[in-house]
């Protein structure tokens, strides 16, 4: 994280303004950042509805809480993209989402080694997490990122990855706990 | 459950990937409010995983997400047209060059003047000739105000917290209040919403820290009602 990104900067000035009260501000920060949010709210529910209520609601809470950011929660468009795909995470849930593109994913899956997460993403993320990710397995690097972009419950992991249950939660959790080693490393 | 270091660190990566649902993300929710060591570790995970949501390609919301958070954040200018918003905002595609232009504008356009509705009242006991606290909401900034006048510490290990009482379903807590001193909250707009119609408080004794479970599990020692100003 580089803590001299103007945009960074940016953000967290109008974060400030908008734990102030300040409309105008908040009204920029929304103009800002929003396709950013709802990118990844769509990616996770899969579904445009879902997508606009639960960005509407980040929002709102960010409007109430943001004299609550600090830079322990990472940067300030992190912890906003935080709060937004825990709201699409709760919606889901609440509404049992399913997804339509989970036979997709199926078929996929069969075809190639490679995984049911697309390349873009995969690489994408590896660079992020400084090459850790690569250093897991297959299984728990997919079981992670499904889980993190598609909000996929471990009983639709089962199902995409064709593995019992607990297999996939101890993929997880072990496949976390490695990635947090590799990261203090 | 014990809150060993093993444990805090594996639920926290798993909360806030998304994994642990139900009850127990509930218990950990809790265990956050309990424990800065915990809350740490979840922000660790937040600004780990966090990078994963900064790279996913970016999608233009619809305008009527913007309408609806203002819709929802201040109700009370629903009535005007809103000219404002809908005029200014073609030249926001332009924004991010163009961002000092833009509040230079809308300085220009101050939001108009939002009427300022008040609620006040006090919690009263029959044998103490003072009010224990006093309560005043304000509309404009959406903040109620609790000031103890009268009011003596909870018994040992207990705790007050203060809920809106609406006119039908379960209280909404607004915290633990201390005594001896202005307790101030910021209220959601559901809060504010539920509070305008029912204008109902109430006190709770709770274990310390407040209700474990989201609604008043000891006695309630208090109800109010608020009356405008």
């Amino acid at each position: 994280m580089t803590t001299r990104d103007p945009d960074q900067e940016e953000l967290m000035a109008l974060l400030v303004s908008v734990a102030r009260s300040d409309r105008q501000a908040f009204q920029l920060l929304y103009k800002m950042i929003s396709a950013r949010m709802f990118g990844l709210c769509f990616k996770l529910a899969g579904q445009q509805e879902l997508a606009e209520e639960a960005l509407q609601d980040a929002f709102v809470q960010i409007w109430h809480h943001a004299g609550e950011y600090h830079s322990d929660r990472g940067t300030p468009l992190s912890w906003m993209l935080t709060i937004a795909r825990y709201r699409t995470l709760d919606l889901m849930r609440s509404r049992a989402v399913r997804r339509t593109s989970g036979d997709e994913h199926l078929e996929h899956l069969e075809d190639q080694r490679g995984g049911p997460l697309d390349a873009s993403l995969r690489s994408a993320g590896a660079r992020q997490l400084t090459g850790c990710l690569d250093e897991l397995s297959d299984v728990q690097r997919d079981s992670i990122l499904l889980s993190y972009y598609r909000g996929f419950t471990h009983d639709e992991l089962a199902q995409a990855l064709s593995s019992p249950v607990g297999t996939v939660k101890s993929w997880i959790r072990r496949g976390l706990m490695a990635l947090k080693r590799c990261l203090e490393r | 459950m014990k809150k060993t270091p093993e444990r805090i660190e594996s639920l926290a990566a798993e909360y806030v990937l998304g994994s642990l649902k139900g009850k127990a993300r509930r218990r950990f929710e809790r265990w956050m409010m309990e424990s800065g060591r915990v809350r740490q570790e979840v922000w660790y995970w937040e600004e780990k995983l966090g990078q994963l949501s900064e790279r996913v390609p970016g999608r233009e919301p619809p305008e009527s997400v913007w309408r609806g958070i203002e819709r929802r954040l201040w109700p009370q200018e629903r009535a005007q047209a809103n000219p404002r918003s809908t005029r200014l905002w073609p030249a926001w595609s332009m924004i991010a060059t163009a961002a000092a232009l833009v509040l230079a504008a809308m300085l220009i356009q101050q939001p108009t003047l939002e009427p300022d509705l008040r609620l006040s009242g006090a919690i009263v006991q029959a044998d103490v000739s003072d009010p224990l606290w006093l309560v005043s909401e304000s509309s404009r900034d959406s903040r109620l105000r609790l000031r103890s006048v009268a009011a003596t510490s909870a018994q040992a290990g207990k705790d007050y917290e203060l809920w809106i009482v609406p006119d039908n379903g379960n209280p909404l807590s607004l915290g633990v209040i201390p005594v001896g001193d202005v307790y101030q909250v910021k209220l959601t707009d559901e809060a504010r919403e539920t509070l305008s119609q029912s204008r109902t408080l109430a006190i709770s004794l709770e274990p310390r820290g407040g209700s474990p479970t989201g609604a008043p599990t000891g006695p309630i020692l208090h109800v109010t009602k608020l009356y405008e100003l």
